[in-house]
């Protein structure tokens, strides 16, 4: 869950690793740390902000370095527990992100050789490793080292002995290489280096890399030199930027008209009537499916639920939408069925671990990720991408839009391969589909409305969110949203479940946020609110502008376009993510970096 | 030299409803791009390295289109009450230590007339321009090239030059401004002539190619002339049996069908699909994710993102708002018409169309006359002939 950097080229290597580590500071920020050959090996770390490093550091001639931004895994939040970890002699640093899992092991017999721990992290048995096998070759004690090593680990070091060239190795934890001129970098994630060069290089699984100013070479896990294939980055720095808005999660929430736009770019013709993958994905959904098997974690989990009712609605398909975490050691595995699994980042160390498992007992695997290159869309059989840009906002917003709109257009996919789709019902849903950007549009010119909402949550201590259908996963994820930005307790239900427990929590002190549609659960959702409101709760509703009737109901209503025929459900969860980044902004919260909480979760 | 420019993009355009309901007047695309952006370039192409925008209205409208804008940096300051453009100025006064232009972030500008503006030995200069009716504009006097007077929008048409609202300044300016602000006094015209009237000198430079929006018809004259620089080039797929004539842009993941008959200039955008079989006449251009059905046709218009036009459909010398779906048999007519503004009725000088606000829902053969403004979120029934303008939101049955 770790940030990390590694720089070797001409310029001030000290300027080049701190921006890099306030790029990738949202994948975790309790303590930082650098690394920096300038004729001796020097560390700087600190726990906190990187301000609190960047102040420690003095003007160094260095150009070569490492860098951390650290998310405790092991060990609390420490100066000593920051990276770069040094070995004994203070002549070898590494910066490392992942987890060893035998590090207790390793770190006893290390101990009885001699050597001295100053830090309670796993990370640490790595640079002793390296010293006892170091002979002056840095690569060569890198790959020594890992062979005992049982886990999962990003790992950059240096040494003083040899300035000008850094070593890194990855194992199921995320690397990139980027390509400059007279420069290079390595990091776990592309905008660490996207201000200096857009040419990246991917790493797999067990491949180690030796860079300088001059020269990237790539072995594989025999010493065996990789060729390997230069690609470029089509998005810019500007994009990873907030451009005026007050935080990214704003940003992106106003994103949304363009992406949901982009994610059906080139897949559907109105004129033609055709929804088109690419030939891999199309060949693994014109197979015989009996069962699908959704796996993600967090939000990308609720998108699939979402997704369950739209695939199970237009295909007949059972869906069974999993917890990577769960499946990957209790889930059903079965050859005919299909295993989606959904990751924004593509790193998803639990989704990834998910994929790996279906794969081994024989399922057809798709992913659905964000992230071209990532580690997902080179272990799984086919992916589609989102196409939403970076999202930096810690709480997802716009790639879950572009999730569902992905899983709806599979659903499509598959109900037209299996010919249980007519052709009027197909245009009617890429006709309206083409009115997403529209529906979106349209709920951010009401966001006034929302604000006179949040205002009145903001004090509140618990939000109920209700839902039935399609619109419970959103309840559950309208309640996460508010959660984790706001610090509100909130938690979604299934509208008809609040009966089955859920109302001995209910108090006049907690309101309810009822998400209303007129399909065949109208009357029944009304009667809940109905039940809520008889126990002296104030009710929000969120309904279309067509519903002239919820105002006698709920106590407060905000509203999305009626237009929204096909997926109100986008509608609906940008109403969602206004109000919960509106009522974190009224209580002055972190809404980008909320604590404890980091982008892409790459540690189990 | 001078470095730093400060645009002007806080107001509405209310004369430009509906099309500024939903965004604000800088942001009207014109040959798909926004005026802004227009502003942006010619800043940047006279050496510009850092843009300071004030911005008010729908800001977030401007800050989510400009966050890819490349090689200036871009700072935001927000004017929340738009009381006036010297009361906008100000709001940039901490980013602001030398000298610097201004700019109106709705008005299209060549990049040459900034460069003279810069280079203008005077410390106060101001880009004039000639213009046949001045009463909307600020009027300007000028004597031995220094300003002498300058009249807001007189009643009548006075004088020969109007300000383009683009001036050279000095940092101090600001304090001019805050004097005048006490006063009750929010118009950067009016802080001009504080200071001609303190003596200053403030040169005058006639500006080469400046034009202004005031009214949504105004629209199809500009996209006009600025689609004249478009360039041939083609991103999507088109079929074969495709006509294409003279310089046609046409964007990524768009797709032509074969019959269609393209004459440029024409600039189409990203993931449109057009056809069979429709005709695109020179001076139009389409937006992103926009629809055109078979045997449509279209000139001389301005049609946004996110529109479906159906089938046999007619349209010319029209603005056709973001995200409207027309049915089929959709008819403009066009005409040298008299139309009523401010309470007064102007014979327009070249045909106009029909002028449809956002997100419309126009059902099967209506017919617009010429000139009628069709507001915002309206739906008209099928077989309807629109003779008058319609207010935004209301349902024609």
């Amino acid at each position: 869950m770790c940030g990390i950097i590694g720089y070797v080229g001409f310029r001030d290597a000290r300027t080049v690793l701190l921006e890099a580590l306030k790029r990738l500071d949202y994948r975790g920020y309790d303590s930082s740390g650098v690394a920096i050959i300038d004729k001796k090996l020097k560390v700087y770390k600190e726990v906190g902000e990187i301000a609190n490093v960047e102040k420690q550091i003095p003007l160094l001639k260095g150009t070569t370095g490492i860098g951390h931004t650290r998310w405790a895994t092991h060990g609390c939040v420490t100066k000593e527990n920051a990276h770069p970890h040094l070995s004994c002699d203070k002549k070898i640093a590494i910066v490392h992100n992942g987890i060893i899992e035998n590090f207790t092991k390793l770190k006893e017999e290390l101990k009885k050789k001699g050597h001295t721990f100053t830090s309670q992290t796993d990370s640490e048995v790595i640079v002793h490793l390296i010293d006892e096998v170091y002979k002056g070759n840095l690569e060569e004690a890198v790959m020594a080292s890992v062979k005992k090593i049982k886990g999962s680990y990003a790992i950059v070091a240096v040494s003083q002995d040899e300035p000008g060239k850094i070593v890194g190795i990855r194992n199921e934890s995320p690397l990139v290489i980027g390509v400059g001129d007279s420069e290079n970098f390595l990091a776990s994630d592309i905008t660490a280096f996207l201000k200096y060069t857009k040419r990246v290089m991917f790493l797999n699984d067990g491949e180690l890399c030796v860079i300088t100013t001059q020269s990237i070479n790539v072995f594989d896990k025999n010493k065996k030199l990789v060729r390997k294939k230069e690609e470029l980055i089509t998005w810019d720095m500007k994009d990873a930027e907030k451009s005026g808005f007050p935080h990214f999660m704003l940003k992106e929430i106003y994103d949304q008209p363009e992406t949901v736009h982009h994610v059906l770019r080139g897949r559907i013709s109105e004129i033609e009537e055709t929804i088109t993958f690419p030939e891999k994905v199309e060949k693994l959904l014109n197979t015989e499916i009996n069962s699908i098997h959704i796996v993600a974690c967090g939000t990308s989990f609720y998108a699939g639920l979402v997704g369950k009712y739209l695939i199970e609605q237009l295909t007949n398909i059972p869906v069974f939408v999993e917890l990577a975490s769960e499946y990957r050691y209790f889930g059903s595995r079965n050859e005919s069925s299909l295993v989606i699994a959904i990751t924004q980042s593509g790193e998803t160390a639990d989704t990834l671990a998910a994929l790996r498992e279906a794969q081994l007992s024989g399922c057809k695997t798709l992913v659905v990720t964000n992230v071209i290159g990532s580690t997902a869309t080179r272990i799984s059989d086919g992916y589609i991408l989102q196409q939403s840009g970076p999202e930096i906002g810690v709480a997802a917003t716009k790639t879950f839009t572009s999730q569902i709109i992905v899983l709806f257009l599979i659903a499509l996919k598959i109900a037209l391969l299996q010919r249980k789709l007519g052709s009027d019902e197909l245009y009617n849903y890429i006709f309206h589909m083409k009115e997403l950007p529209r529906d979106v549009r349209d709920v951010l010119e009401r966001s006034d409305d929302i604000i006179a909402i949040a205002k009145n949550l903001k004090d509140t201590t618990s939000v109920f969110f209700i839902g039935r259908g399609i619109n419970y996963p959103l309840s559950l994820e309208g309640a996460l949203k508010l959660k984790e930005i706001s610090y509100i307790h909130a938690e979604g239900f299934a509208a008809g479940e609040l009966k089955h427990g859920p109302f001995a929590l209910l108090t006049k002190d907690t309101p309810v946020i009822a998400i209303v549609t007129q399909d065949e659960t109208y009357e029944k959702i009304l009667a809940n609110i109905g039940e809520i409101k008889a126990r002296g709760s104030r009710v929000i509703a969120i309904a279309e502008d067509s519903d002239t009737e919820i105002q006698n109901h709920a106590d407060f209503v905000l509203r999305f376009p009626a237009s929204a025929h096909v997926l109100p459900c986008i509608a609906i969860t940008v109403v969602l993510q206004l109000l919960a980044y509106h009522v974190a902004h009224l209580r002055k919260c972190p809404i980008d970096k909320p604590r404890n909480l980091a982008k892409s979760v790459t540690v189990e | 030299m001078i470095k730093k420019a400060v645009i002007l993009a806080a107001g509405e355009g209310k004369r430009l409803r509906p099309f500024t309901e939903t965004m604000p007047k800088v942001m009207l695309p014109v040959a798909n791009k926004p005026l802004l952006e227009y502003v942006f370039d010619a800043a940047r192409k006279s050496g510009m390295n850092e843009i300071i925008v004030v911005v008010g209205y729908k800001k977030e409208v401007i800050m989510e289109h400009f966050k890819d804008y490349k090689n200036v940096k871009i700072t935001y300051v927000t004017q929340d009450r738009q009381l006036g453009t010297a009361h906008a100025l100000l709001q940039a006064k901490k980013h602001i230590k030398d000298s610097f232009i201004v700019l109106a972030g709705d008005n299209i500008i060549d990049p040459g007339s900034i460069a003279k503006l810069i280079k203008d030995h005077s410390e106060y200069s101001l880009l004039i321009k000639e213009h046949p009716h001045t009463s909307k504009y600020g009027v300007v006097y000028v004597e031995n090239r220094n300003i002498s007077k300058i009249v807001e929008k007189p009643k009548e048409d006075v004088g020969k030059f109007i300000s383009t609202g683009i001036y050279k300044l000095p940092s101090s300016v600001f304090t001019d401004i805050e004097q005048c602000y006490s006063q009750g006094v929010y118009a950067l015209s009016s802080v001009i002539q504080y200071l001609v009237d303190k003596g200053k000198h403030i040169n005058t430079i006639l500006a080469k190619s400046w034009m202004d929006i005031v009214y949504p018809w105004d629209l199809i004259t500009v996209n006009e002339t600025m689609i004249q620089a478009t360039s041939e080039s083609t991103s999507g797929t088109i079929e074969k049996g495709v006509t294409i004539k003279g310089p046609v842009s046409v964007g990524k993941d768009t797709k032509i069908y074969a019959g269609c008959y393209i004459v440029g200039p024409v600039v189409i955008g990203d993931s449109c699909e057009i056809g069979p079989n429709a005709c695109i006449f020179p001076s139009t251009s389409i937006g992103n994710n926009t629809v055109i059905h078979p045997f449509s046709e279209i000139r001389s218009s301005v049609i946004m993102n996110d529109v479906h036009i159906a089938s046999t459909s007619n349209i010319s010398h029209s603005v056709i708002g973001k995200g409207c779906i027309i049915g089929d048999g959709f008819s403009t007519i066009t005409g040298k018409t008299i139309i009523e503004i401010d309470n007064e009725f102007k014979r327009m000088g070249s045909p106009i169309g029909a002028m449809v606000g956002e997100d419309c829902i126009i059902e099967s053969h209506v017919v617009v006359d010429a000139g009628k403004i069709i507001g915002r979120k309206c739906t008209i029934s099928p077989m309807k002939h629109i003779r008058k303008n319609i207010p935004s939101e209301s349902k024609v049955m």
